[in-house]
């Protein structure tokens, strides 16, 4: 007792984050996907053959802004209201209320107003420039959309980076023509989002499931278990591959299958935390207080038992990602939309090895991993007891 | 003089700052003398004694200025003074263990559970005297063990320490420490975490080594009951400086420094001095309908073993017990540690669920109902618990800890009522209102017991279990709390339960002590008579094991 005071205690979770924030690997992974979600989020602004602004006999129009689907706008609404968010000091579950709220708004909003046109013609805007119509154009900084294979210029497939001199393609084209660099900043969007929501889902369903077996343990954790047991029993690359098979090939079916695979990991933390923080006085107090269930379970053991769920988390994400990769590389993944996993695979079908159209998308994976993986690991150590510095 | 400590400053580096853990301190010790330093909690006494032994982490701590000389002996008797501050490494190893021995607090974690008890001491011996052959070394270590007591010693040096009950462990603890024969011996607190009577024993077993070996003791404690058992002379410490020292006696009967009174005078057998003439019996304490009636209650709990997890036996926390509290009075539950105290408070409130019998609640069976229909009695039935630390959300701000049960039983119109009611009931535990916006780990220990109090308060309950709940205190918060406790009692006619190990604290507070032991009450009564003249033996036991100062220095 008498050392306890020489040490002042701080706020669990703002320690934590100082912690994190101080291994140098982890800034390194939470700087290459800070990268990542800005690339991600304004992919159709950066990478698109439409051009930002254009004046065409003196009336001035964006085609960026008309071929803007409601998915992107549903996109940019949540990281703009997040950045504002974060910035005010309310509760948590009310800032994902609010959340939830601006994208369910921004996705009704756009599908009752953007009317993107069905079919899109890349290289209008490179022949009517040609004919001289534009009075003058402002480019994207990537000229290219991801599915513009260049048709009307013609022999494109498979240049290395900076080879043709009228086009610049800074990571060079694929065998149909489309730009390299357009297709990775494009494909950030799916290797993100399978992350996050596969993890979310895998989540959501294990802290339920753990956060009850934990709490009634008892008759409740024998089912529990044996539940988990089982959906660990699943080799969830093989049923991937047999939805893919029966139900055709969708990002949305990937994410929850992935997501209704990994769950058990979630479970099994959650668990042991609950079983712990349960018996803890403050937990007693509240039950004593006849204070609701779902509040004693969400409200008053969650977050105190959060810190281990997070680090399992930013593993799962990584995790998650590999395996769209490696559906894809297999050549089961989507078949317009480019992801990297694709993207690599391409790269082995062609005769002759071409080093970029391997090198970019592997790097981003293993970069994405790796970044997860050390964020994941920074946490972890931040949390950990026994590593923690003495004094 | 065996040890003198000149000056000594040991300043603990933290991230906020330096910490004057020990602002210059000096004291000595004579040969075969008992030195009690005492003090509250963060006064400097424990990292006192860890300087003197230099356990303390080097790279946080350090000695400004300060000496400590140690008479130390060589292996072939020459002596000589050494400063432990500034000793070689060679000597520190030899000092530490073999002239200086350490009993450290908690039994349980002190010794390495994957060990035998033998190994251990063992280990202590040969490093100490090399020489020492195998054989030889056992014997020794049977022997240390058969000092401090230990039954059957031949058979128990080969048990790991989970086969040994927290006071065999705190004996084999000393055995340790007194295997080689030490000048001083340095004991932190060597008695707080056990019961009255295992601790009565063990400061005997202490004096006794005491007597026959010449040793000097250093002993740390917060306890006043035990400083008048063991010491010869006392220090006592405040923010890291001894502010008042002498010889037992005087210090104890006529104490001259203002904190030593103030400490002395919030002893609970003090208080009872003071505070004795002015409880009022309350009026209507005989009525013939009890608030709280508890028949025959049990809860047991299975032990399953095998394959199939069959229930072999139970373990009867506790077995059969009747209770009645009656309005406005104060029921204490006394008992050594594992006598199902704690339990028995649990299960009133169905935080336990009871195994037989039943509680009644205001002339209604509170067992067997649904959660449901438990909640209007869960506004009138509360609990404070002991440890402050741990019995208060640390992610929510007292604001909501306090507000939201109000809000679940619908007290309080709206927001604005609750926080006014959050407010006034902050109030009446002595905080300021200020307080509700911050979290639990900005306050103290004695604080955040207060706000315990004030969580049981929001919902204006008739009847509360306090478990334990003054006893991670110190003494003057303890004396604050009971204050708290007894006020809200006269003003609001509340009922408790007040479950402890300390008679002090019940002799002062109660109307009706219960006994426990082994999952049953063994005798129940007026607190005057079950203290003053108790019929069961193991009443008599408990309380003639209970440190006290009147009675350790006129007897």
């Amino acid at each position: 007792m008498t050392e306890a005071r020489l040490t002042r205690s701080r706020s669990f979770s703002a320690r934590i984050a100082r912690e994190v924030l101080g291994a140098w690997g982890a800034r390194i992974g939470l700087a290459w996907i800070a990268l990542l979600v800005l690339v991600a989020v304004f992919a159709p602004f950066i990478a698109t053959s439409h051009p930002w602004l254009l004046s065409e006999g003196g009336t001035i129009r964006s085609p960026v802004l008309t071929h803007l689907t409601t998915g992107d706008l549903m996109l940019l609404c949540a990281f703009f209201s997040v950045l504002v968010l974060w910035r005010l000091r309310l509760r948590f579950y009310r800032k994902a209320v609010m959340l939830l709220a601006v994208i369910a708004i921004s996705g009704v909003a756009g599908s009752l107003w953007l009317k993107p046109p069905q079919i899109v013609i890349y290289e209008q805007y490179r022949e009517a420039m040609a004919a001289g119509h534009y009075d003058w154009v402002i480019h994207a900084p990537v000229p290219y959309s991801p599915k513009d294979y260049l048709r009307d210029v013609g022999a494109t497939g498979l240049k290395g980076p900076l080879e043709s001199a009228q086009h610049h393609h800074w990571m060079g084209t694929e065998e149909n023509g489309a730009d390299v660099m357009s297709r990775m900043i494009h494909a950030s969007r799916i290797a993100l989002g399978i992350g996050f929501v596969a993890t979310g889902i895998a989540m959501v369903i294990g802290v339920i499931i753990g956060g009850l077996m934990g709490y009634f343990s008892g008759i409740a954790d024998i089912i529990g278990m044996r539940l988990v047991e089982i959906f660990e029993a699943i080799p969830s690359l093989f049923l991937l591959l047999t939805f893919v098979a029966f139900f055709g090939r969708s990002l949305y079916i990937m994410m929850v299958i992935i997501g209704l695979t990994s769950w058990p990991g979630y479970a099994r933390y959650v668990r042991a935390e609950y079983l712990k923080l349960r018996k803890q006085d403050y937990v007693q107090a509240a039950v004593a207080s006849g204070i609701p269930l779902t509040s004693v379970l969400f409200r008053h053991i969650l977050p105190n038992g959060v810190a281990p769920i997070l680090v399992a988390a930013s593993f799962g994400v990584a995790s998650a990602i590999l395996a769209e990769a490696i559906l894809s590389f297999l050549g089961l993944g989507l078949v317009d939309d480019p992801s990297w996993g694709q993207m690599l695979s391409q790269a082995v079908k062609s005769s002759t090895f071409n080093w970029w159209m391997a090198m970019f998308p592997g790097g981003a994976i293993f970069l994405t991993v790796l970044s997860y993986n050390l964020i994941g690991e920074a946490m972890r150590d931040a949390i950990d007891p026994y590593l923690r510095k003495s004094g | 003089m065996l040890l003198e400590v000149r000056n000594l400053k040991t300043y603990l580096d933290s991230n906020d700052g330096t910490v004057k853990a020990v602002d210059d301190v000096s004291f000595s010790i004579a040969q075969g003398e008992t030195y009690c330093l005492v003090g509250e909690s963060g006064s400097g006494k424990s990292v006192t004694a860890l300087s003197i032994i230099q356990l303390l982490p080097r790279d946080i701590a350090h000695h400004p200025s300060g000496e400590v000389m140690f008479d130390y002996r060589h292996d072939d008797g020459r002596r000589e003074r050494v400063d432990l501050l500034r000793m070689s490494s060679g000597v520190r190893r030899n000092v530490r263990g073999g002239r200086i021995g350490m009993i450290f607090q908690e039994p349980m974690t002190s010794l390495n559970p994957v060990f035998t008890v033998g190994d251990q001491l063992i280990e202590v011996l040969r490093i100490h005297y090399p020489n020492m052959s195998a054989v030889e070394a056992r014997e020794r270590a049977i022997d240390a063990l058969e000092q401090v007591r230990i039954p059957h010693p031949g058979q128990r040096i080969d048990d790991y320490p989970h086969q040994l009950s927290g006071g065999q462990r705190q004996r084999v603890m000393i055995a340790m420490a007194m295997a080689c024969e030490p000048d001083l011996l340095i004991a932190d607190e060597p008695t707080t975490a056990l019961d009255v009577t295992v601790q009565r024993d063990i400061l005997r077993l202490m004096r006794e080594l005491q007597e026959r070996r010449g040793t000097s003791i250093l002993f740390i404690t917060h306890d006043f009951g035990v400083v008048a058992a063991m010491a010869d002379r006392v220090g006592v410490m405040r923010y890291g400086k001894i502010v008042e020292e002498g010889a037992v006696d005087e210090l104890l009967t006529a104490p001259s420094h203002p904190y030593t009174r103030q400490l002395l005078a919030a002893l609970p057998e003090n208080l009872q001095r003071t505070r004795g003439a002015e409880v009022i019996p309350l009026p209507g304490s005989r009525s013939p309908e009890p608030l709280l009636a508890i028949d025959d209650l049990k809860v047991h709990f299975p032990i399953r073993k095998g394959l199939f997890r069959r229930v072999v036996d139970h373990v009867r926390a506790v077995d059969g017990v009747s209770l009645e509290v009656n309005p406005g009075q104060i029921v204490a539950l006394v008992g050594e540690s594992g006598c199902g105290k704690t339990t028995l408070g649990r299960a009133v409130l169905r935080l336990e669920e009871p195994t037989g019998g039943t509680v009644r609640f205001n002339g209604e069976t509170v067992t067997g109902l649904p959660p449901k229909a438990l909640k209007p009695f869960r506004r009138d039935m509360q609990i404070i618990f002991q440890d402050p630390m741990s019995s208060l959300n640390p992610r929510l701000s007292i604001a909501t800890t306090l507000i939201e049960p109000m809000k679940v039983h619908g007290i309080g119109a709206d927001m604005d009522e609750r926080v006014a009611r959050a407010e006034d009931v902050l109030r009446q535990v002595q905080l300021d209102p200020a307080s509700l916006w911050r979290y639990p780990h900005e306050f103290s220990g004695g604080q955040r017991q207060r706000i315990g109090i004030a969580r049981a308060l929001v919902l204006d309950p008739r009847f509360i279990v306090c478990d334990e709940v003054t006893s991670a205190l110190d003494v003057s918060v303890q004396a604050e709390i009971l204050e708290i406790l007894l006020k809200l009692r006269d003003e609001h006619g509340l009922s408790m339960l007040f479950i402890t190990h300390d008679i002090g604290v019940v002799e002062y507070l109660s109307d009706e002590t219960a006994v426990m032991s082994e999952g049953r009450i063994v005798e129940c009564g007026p607190t005057p008579k079950v203290c003053g003249s108790p019929s069961h033996p193991y009443t008599q036991k408990l309380l003639a094991a209970v440190p006290r100062i009147k009675q350790q220095l006129t007897g």
